[in-house]
């Protein structure tokens, strides 16, 4: 067990490798190669490593289509995720998913997904496994206020809350669906109000310290895995980016922003490692190994394998006759002799 | 936002008009003064004659489907006080939305007994053509919504309706009916939120009869209530006893009352028990015990009404016979000219979609009138 200076210091720098690694995504995205579209998860870091901080390798996650930072906190290599923005080979769902979709069966990461509300059902399904087989899995679903509206958010935590399941529904309330904020599409401010709708306990924080989040979020993970059925945890957090990159963000003023952006959570933690004694040189290590590392993942990313057509297939159907006859008769279409 | 919302446990049978869910019609025939809606007479009359008219059309065209005269029907044995109660609540300018098992509000609405016979068999004379199954009419002259079988998508219908009324400065009131199930549907789910933060007039009509089809109202949610739901989309939420046709009509009044004032829309749960099948399509026997069917026949809303009538001399034995026989023989008439009418012209198949019939719809038609199933026609 690491103690709470060592965990600080290794929670921040997960927290600094996921701004990093989304900065450096813009850059390249800017410089035009990924293709796409491309939301980051800057401000929003502190949620995804104090979650991944409590759940266990055998716990599952899933993430909307604003999925790299969970993916890296979970355990993907930056190179894997640098690759799959690339659309190469190497890359986590092997080039051909995208920034959207990233998949990682090793670190039980089950997707990132880009149909608003559709994953909640899913990330049910997962809960409904584990406590059907007793495989004392949690499963965590992430997902953006937006979504509390769709009806897949209301068939999954409808289901979930009647049947108990291990699962935490985690709602990073970013304030605005794209470009729409929260006061528009419900008429609660509180969204832990939803919670009572299913039966299921419910849960508000504010997401800029890890050590909170980690916190709260942990004992909804415990809950659900005694058996206590699932918990609704609203987690009120800020992107200091636009939701994607087509967007400039002119809904929010600059002053908002600012003010935001005094509650950053890399911030926040690495102040807190200087006040408990950490010195600034071992930060600058700590940070410059994060850059090395970020650095080395662009290079090997840019340098590897494009997207290989075959896996097309391979990556949906079992192998069979029948793919192999579709990829040697239709796969030069798609620049299979590449 | 603060929400009025009055959260209790789901009932039994005899818990189901306890002391803090609206009740007026006690078990001795008196009334409870604090929830009487304190209607006139003749209009109380007006109520138990729609109850039981309903109930007699119910029990008669299950016989015609069992004989193979129409193809189906879905009834409301056991739950006519919250449908003629919360039909009668709404006022002249107001719309319903139904479910599917609300012919008795249709019935209120003034639509013709034979038209609706019409509609059952499918005739010339049915609004809808013979197109849709038997019990899937419409009524727009009598400001009622068409029904479609899908679960819980009239409830979006109704909010985006009562919107547009609002927006348009209308004070018309649009209420509409769904079952328990339909609650775990993502139309309600978008439905009661638009209507939470629209503050659109809708009254959301839960017709909790304790069963979806097979599913009881215990497995269909974790929720402390289905009023409780309202919580969730700042929308009030009050449950009613639904077997009791007065205390129906009062707490929909009023709902209907603040939504008319810009008070926003109310969710409420009629607490009731759907006696028979889901619809003749269903043996119930084959999933619940006839136990509980029995005890919920002692909290009958046609019994309690007739009780209080006679109670206070304003209805009798031989007055309830006779009223039962003019039901039944105005109903026989309806069915005797309904199977004497012809079955629709095969072309207008092709009508009612298009303002102007398309190249390609136009070459169909003419090739169906063409072929050998016309020739037989009629």
């Amino acid at each position: 067990m690491a103690s709470g200076k060592d965990k600080l210091l290794s929670q921040y720098r997960m927290m600094y490798l996921i701004r990093r690694f989304e900065e450096e995504s813009a850059r390249a995205y800017a410089m035009g190669k990924v293709g796409g579209f491309l939301h980051l998860y800057i401000g929003q870091e502190a949620i995804a490593v104090g979650t991944c901080e409590v759940l266990n390798d055998t716990d599952y996650v899933f993430q909307t289509y604003r999925d790299h930072g969970t993916a890296l906190a979970r355990g993907m290599t930056p190179t894997a995720a640098m690759a799959e923005l690339m659309g190469k080979d190497i890359g986590c769902s092997k080039g051909l998913g995208g920034s959207m979709h990233f998949f990682d069966v090793e670190h039980n990461f089950l997707g990132g997904y880009g149909i608003i509300g559709g994953h909640v059902a899913l990330a049910a399904g997962a809960a409904y496994k584990s406590k059907y087989t007793g495989d004392g899995a949690v499963t965590v679903c992430f997902f953006g206020e937006g979504s509390t509206n769709i009806g897949g958010f209301h068939e999954g935590l409808s289901l979930a809350g009647l049947w108990k399941l291990p699962v935490v529904f985690i709602c990073e309330n970013n304030q605005y669906a794209m470009g729409t904020p929260m006061s528009r599409t419900s008429p609660l401010e509180d969204l832990t109000l939803k919670a009572q709708g299913y039966g299921m306990h419910g849960d508000r924080i504010k997401g800029h310290d890890v050590a909170v989040v980690e916190s709260h979020v942990g004992q909804a993970v415990e809950r659900a895995r005694k058996g206590g059925g699932p918990t609704f945890i609203e987690i009120e957090t800020y992107r200091f980016r636009g939701h994607s990159m087509s967007d400039p963000a002119k809904y929010r003023t600059r002053a908002e922003l600012e003010e935001r952006k005094k509650q950053d959570p890399c911030a926040i933690a690495k102040a807190r490692l200087l006040e408990g004694g950490v010195s600034q040189e071992e930060i600058d290590a700590l940070e410059e190994a994060v850059e090395a590392e970020v650095e080395n993942a662009v290079e090997t990313a840019d340098a590897a394998e494009p997207a290989k057509v075959e896996n097309m297939w391979s990556t949906v159907y079992a192998p069979s006759s029948a793919a192999e006859d579709y990829v040697a008769n239709y796969g030069k279409h798609f620049g299979g002799g590449r | 936002m603060q929400t009025q919302t009055q959260v209790v446990p789901i009932r039994t049978p005899e818990q189901s008009s306890g002391d803090d869910i609206p009740t007026v019609l006690q078990p001795d025939g008196t009334l409870n003064e604090a929830h009487d809606p304190k209607l006139e007479l003749s209009e109380v009359l007006d109520l138990y004659k729609a109850m039981v008219r309903t109930r007699v059309i119910d029990g008669q065209l299950e016989r015609l489907q069992r004989q193979g005269r129409i193809g189906f029907h879905i009834g409301s044995l056991g739950e006519e006080a919250c449908i003629i109660g919360s039909a009668a609540a709404m006022r002249e300018q107001d719309w319903i939305f139904p479910c599917y098992r609300e012919f008795g509000a249709l019935l209120w609405r003034g639509f013709p007994l034979q038209s609706y016979v019409d509609n059952m068999y499918g005739n010339v004379d049915d609004v809808v053509q013979g197109r849709q199954m038997p019990d899937h009419y419409t009524g727009r002259p009598y400001r009622f919504g068409s029904v479609s079988s899908p679960i819980g998508t009239q409830i979006t219908q109704a909010v985006g309706f009562s919107w547009a009324a609002m927006s348009k400065g209308s004070d018309e009131v649009s209420s509409v009916y769904f079952g328990e199930g339909a609650t775990s549907s993502s139309e309600f789910h978008t439905g009661l939120n638009f209507g939470g933060v629209m503050n659109s007039p809708t009254i959301f009509l839960c017709r909790n009869n304790r069963w979806a089809i097979s599913v009881p109202s215990e497995k269909q949610t974790a929720s402390e209530s289905f009023a409780a739901k309202g919580i969730a989309y700042g929308v009030p939420g009050v449950q009613v006893d639904g077997n009791d046709v007065l205390a129906t009509y009062k707490v929909v009044r009023e709902a209907v009352e603040k939504a008319a004032k810009g008070g926003g829309p109310t969710l409420i749960e009629m607490l009731t028990y759907r006696v028979g099948g889901h619809s003749t399509s269903d043996d119930p026997r084959a999933y619940r015990v006839q136990d509980e069917v029995e005890r919920w026949r002692k909290t009958d809303p046609i019994l309690r009404m007739k009780l209080h009538l006679e109670k206070i001399d304003a209805w009798n034995e031989e007055q309830d016979e006779a009223f039962k026989k003019e039901c039944e023989a105005e109903l026989k008439a309806c069915i005797k000219a309904a199977e004497a009418k012809e079955k629709p012209p095969l072309e207008t198949m092709f009508d009612g979609v298009f303002a102007e019939k398309p190249w390609h719809l136009e070459e169909q038609q003419a090739e169906l009138l063409s072929g050998p199933r016309a020739k037989d026609h009629h």
